[in-house]
């Protein structure tokens, strides 16, 4: 299968900014047949899509909290249905919030502890290696990834962590260069570093760093883009 | 109060003075108008003629500065200047200030800021690309500075954060002379089509003026007049005059008026900043050459009751006044509403040169476009200031070499100014966009261009940097102003690009004291000789005065001024980003070479300031000309691919370039031996002069000496190689030994302290 045999989504809220960058990773690195989706587009059957991402950014300005608006919005009904279906979606960032918000992912986001937004490189342990978003990763890897946000302090309750650990939810945690999860290294103060998770039926996953802004060596990093491939190649194996 | 002219049947409208008018420009309106103007009438008036808006001290200063040049395709009167980036690519830039609401309020102040120049750019029909931003504050020991400074960039980053564009430099300074009145100063660039840009000028008669985006509101009102005073003790009077900023609403304001203009929507767009729908609804007119009838019953409002001198100058962000042929009116009330904004047909153009307003549906007042908008214009009186008789150039001998050197120079590192802003351009997202090759925190900014949809990679790119020099500017106005663009230029070529064109803040105290004003010409004529050799024109800009705050001190009103801070902002092109280099050192034994020549010259340095408690020296001459060629030579010897590293000579001297170029590296902490032999300069000369025309270098393992070599000969600039880079640690001669990890730690951790008190 040519890669412009996949069709990719990239939905966009007023406020998304990080649509036209995932695009051209998509698109133009990788050579999916990628679109955007608009948050009021009636989209009957979004099974036609291979996956769906959902951009970061600051969907609704933020201003209720991080992704709570656009969770509740028109379009979120047919990404259940089509999650339920067992569509493959990827939340980066403000995505990552909108699918907490909207309950598709279990947990929620915290201001950052250092109670500013923070843009710099961080390292993350690969944990798992068997799901569609990770299978062109060795389990173990480290990968090197910006993060930018106000609000990617993760939280879960306890019993939710229970959960994680018994059916291996957690797919990324920050790390040192070493892969050591240290405090240090942790640029949020998230539970358990987690920077990543995946859903229990393992199609959805959110994670606060950017892959889209690590998948070209002149970025300064490729490793976001094994993410990318992962996907591709899992959709080519099914 | 002169006593009252009874000629005039009304009596004279007091108010004037609260619109920030002198006597002699009210009773000028007076005439104009040929009776006494009411409230409406002043306050179009007073923010027209402010100096905001009417550059009415600075104007034929700045008439005489360089904007004409290859790549310029539109210089200053438009909102923003724009220059030729080749394959129908054009940038669009420029910098603007926001100090005084910035120090009322420096969250908002500071975001609106970004939020104001970045309308500024998508109005020409500009996509935003990067911010960029100058920031001054007091010294790091005033007890309000960490407030000033954590406050200005959360609202930095606030607004640019959420609008998706990157902020990938700038600086941030801190100075005694800020304590009273910080500086704030914002820089975007954009890239447009060159088929596609849009101007204010375009308008046609018969064209529908529409408004879009947030409604008005009683935020910044007389906010153009208030930034042409000086403060008094009693400035939290003017909190109301601060506007407040929605980026959310502004993303949308810029996806669909870019949605609006690719479908060719739209006729022509100003947008609402100083003085808000008075000077967009001016400008549009005067420069299309047509008038407008504006019906203010149709503006939308956050209030009820709103007079309509308020209407007219509420400053409420986030609002464009625009115009477009009847026939797509629909079309793009579909595309604003898509966008989820307001977008309200308020007049037409008409065939007259006036501006008619309607209120209550009848009409309330008509203005002759050509009587508002040329304003006064002022030579005003100007003087040497007297401080400068005494600032001779340094006699070294006075001063001692410190016994403790390798303590000074380890210190020097953690001044604020030196110190690595890294804790502040982590609040601002700089990789978003995925153009941003070399983030902030080096010399320049380089970003790349995508060739979206089209398969071929494009290999050119641009270069951004800004600087400003304020304690040479204020120890000689000429020089220090001259400094600013070089030093652009001087980052931009270390990293291999060619510098192209600037856009620059004047930032100054109150025009009407002649000491100001002849700071403010010598500065002038400083960025216009150096604009001329450096082939860089001045093709958008800003001035702001009045950065002065009147303090009551023992009874006596003492007025606390600003060092004269011209801010230069610089955009470079380079062919192929691949050559891009870095001004941090690379590999442990790397030999290190000096291109260009010492002169040891002291005066003005950090170092003087600093530890020997005197800086108030002339700062010496700069050679354009050899500065020129220096840069020349360096270009060509990165085109040949021989340079692995490459840093200019700034603050803090030659000390810091090693020291930085050291300890910046983001994958190891390296360092350098340096032997340093020459008898007729001092040590502590050495170390710390930093106005230096040299270049610290090192090459790429495949280099060939010997062609290196003859680069620098042939260009007639000297080269040496004065050291080698070693792991760990920092070594010059027997007077320096210091640990770089130690020393990196501290550099990064001085702002972060700030920060945090």
């Amino acid at each position: 299968m040519n890669n412009n045999r996949i069709k990719a989504g990239i939905t966009v809220f007023p406020g998304s900014n990080c649509d036209f960058d995932v695009y051209y990773v998509l698109n133009d690195i990788f050579g999916l047949n990628t679109s955007y989706i608009w948050h009021k587009d009636k989209i009957n059957d979004m099974r036609s899509y291979d996956f769906i991402v959902i951009p970061g950014g600051f969907s609704y300005g933020d201003y209720l909290r991080s992704g709570a608006l656009a969770a509740r919005g028109l379009i979120m009904e047919s990404l259940k249905d089509y999650a339920a279906n067992g569509g493959i979606i990827l939340g980066i960032c403000n995505g990552f919030q909108i699918l907490l918000e909207a309950g598709l992912l279990a947990g929620a986001m915290l201001t950052n502890n250092s109670l500013r937004f923070e843009c710099k490189d961080v390292y993350l342990n690969v944990l798992k290696d068997d799901t569609p978003f990770t299978c062109d990763i060795k389990k173990g890897s480290i990968l090197r990834m910006p993060i930018a946000h106000h609000d990617g302090n993760y939280f879960a309750a306890h019993d939710i962590i229970q959960d994680f650990n018994k059916n291996d939810n957690i797919i990324f945690k920050y790390c040192d260069s070493a892969g050591e999860p240290t405090e240090d290294s942790n640029p949020n103060g998230s539970l358990l570093n987690i920077a990543g998770i995946i859903g229990e039926n393992f199609n959805i996953m959110g994670l606060m760093p950017h892959p889209e802004r690590s998948s070209e060596k002149l970025m300064g990093s490729e490793d976001g883009g094994y993410i990318f491939k992962s996907i591709i190649k899992y959709i080519k194996g099914k | 109060m002169k006593k009252q002219d009874n000629k005039h049947e009304k009596a004279e409208n007091k108010n004037y003075k609260l619109f920030g008018l002198s006597q002699d420009e009210y009773k000028e309106i007076g005439k104009l108008l040929k009776h006494e103007p009411d409230d409406f009438e002043l306050g179009i008036f007073s923010a027209m003629w402010s100096e905001h808006c009417s550059y009415k001290s600075s104007k034929v200063y700045l008439q005489t500065l360089p904007s004409k040049g290859d790549k310029v395709l539109i210089g200053p009167g438009e909102n923003a200047g724009v220059v030729d980036f080749g394959d129908g690519d054009v940038l669009v830039f420029k910098m603007e200030s926001h100090n005084h609401p910035s120090f009322i309020e420096p969250f908002q102040g500071s975001a609106t800021g970004v939020g104001g120049i970045m309308r500024d750019i998508f109005t020409m029909g500009a996509r935003p690309l990067a911010n960029l931003n100058s920031l001054r504050f007091g010294s790091h020991l005033h007890p309000k500075t960490p407030y000033y400074l954590s406050e200005v960039v959360k609202g930095v980053g606030f607004y640019g954060n959420c609008m998706g564009v990157p902020t990938v430099g700038g600086e941030v300074v801190f100075d005694e002379c800020y304590n009273d009145n910080i500086l704030v100063n914002a820089f975007t660039i954009g890239i447009a089509k060159q088929d596609r840009i849009f101007l204010s000028s375009k308008c046609e008669v018969e064209n529908i003026v529409i408004y879009v985006g947030s409604a008005t509101g009683m935020d910044g009102i007389h906010g153009a007049t208030m930034a042409s005073e000086e403060f008094d003790s009693k400035n939290n009077k003017k909190r109301s005059t601060v506007q407040v900023g929605d980026p959310f609403t502004e993303k949308l304001l810029l996806e669909a008026c870019i949605e609006a203009m690719d479908r060719k929507l739209i006729v022509s767009i100003q947008d609402m900043g100083a003085a808000g729908l008075t000077s967009s609804s001016f400008e549009m007119a005067d420069k299309s050459g047509h008038g407008m009838t504006i019906d203010l019953d149709a503006i939308p409002l956050r209030t009820s009751g709103m007079a309509p001198v308020e209407i007219m100058l509420s400053e409420s962000q986030e609002r464009m006044l625009l115009s477009c042929r009847g026939e797509n009116l629909d079309a793009l009330s579909s595309v604003f509403d898509k966008w989820g904004l307001s977008c309200v047909k308020v007049g037409e153009v008409i065939d007259e040169k006036n501006i008619k307003f309607y209120y209550k549906s009848k009409l309330y007042k008509i203005f002759d476009v050509d009587t508002v908008v040329n304003g006064p214009v002022y030579e005003r009186p100007k003087r040497k200031p007297d401080y400068l008789k005494k600032i001779l150039p340094i006699k070294i001998n006075n001063y001692e070499i410190p016994k403790n050197i390798n303590d000074i120079a380890a210190r020097l590192i953690m001044h604020p100014n030196i110190a690595s802003k890294r804790p502040v351009f982590t609040q601002y997202d700089y990789t978003i966009g995925t153009n941003t090759i070399v983030p902030p925190g080096f010399s320049a900014a380089v970003l790349r261009i995508k060739n979206e949809g089209n398969g071929n990679r494009l290999t050119k790119g641009f270069l951004l940097d800004i600087n400003g020099n304020s304690k040479y500017t204020y120890l000689d106005p000429y020089i220090g102003s001259a400094l600013a663009v070089i030093e652009c230029a001087r980052n931009i070529s270390a990293c291999g690009g060619t510098p192209v064109a600037i856009t620059d803040c004047l930032n100054f105290a109150s025009p009407e004291d002649p000491e100001t004003m002849w700071q403010f010409s010598e500065a002038v004529k400083g960025i216009k000789e150096a604009a001329i050799k450096l082939k860089t024109p001045v093709i958008s800009g800003n001035v702001s005065f009045y950065n002065e705050t009147v303090r009551k001190e023992g009874g006596n009103a003492v007025a606390s001024k600003i060092y004269p801070t011209p801010v230069i902002g610089m955009v470079g092109f380079i062919e192929d980003i691949d050559r891009v280099v870095t001004p941090y050192f690379k590999d442990d034994g790397d030999e290190i070479f000096l291109l260009g020549r010492l002169k040891g010259d002291l005066g003005g340095s950090l170092y003087m300031e600093y530890f020997h408690k005197d800086f108030r020296q002339k700062p010496m001459d700069i050679d354009l000309d050899y500065e020129v060629n220096l840069h020349n030579c360096l270009r060509s010897m990165i085109n040949g691919g021989y340079i692995k590293s490459a840093v200019d000579i700034s603050e803090g001297g030659i000390f810091t370039a090693l020291t930085e170029s050291s300890i910046t590296n983001p994958d190891k902490t390296l360092g350098f031996v340096v032997e340093y032999e020459d008898k007729e300069m001092r040590l502590d000369a050495f170390l710390f002069a930093e106005l230096e025309q040299a270049f610290v270098l090192t090459l790429n393992n495949k280099a060939k000496p010997k062609e290196f070599f003859e680069k620098a000969s042939f260009y007639d600039i000297p080269i040496k190689m004065i050291g080698v880079v070693k792991e760990g640690v920092i070594k010059i001669n027997s007077a320096i030994e210091l640990k770089s990890d130690k020393i990196k730690k501290e550099y990064y951790s001085v702002i972060k302290n700030i920060l945090s008190k």
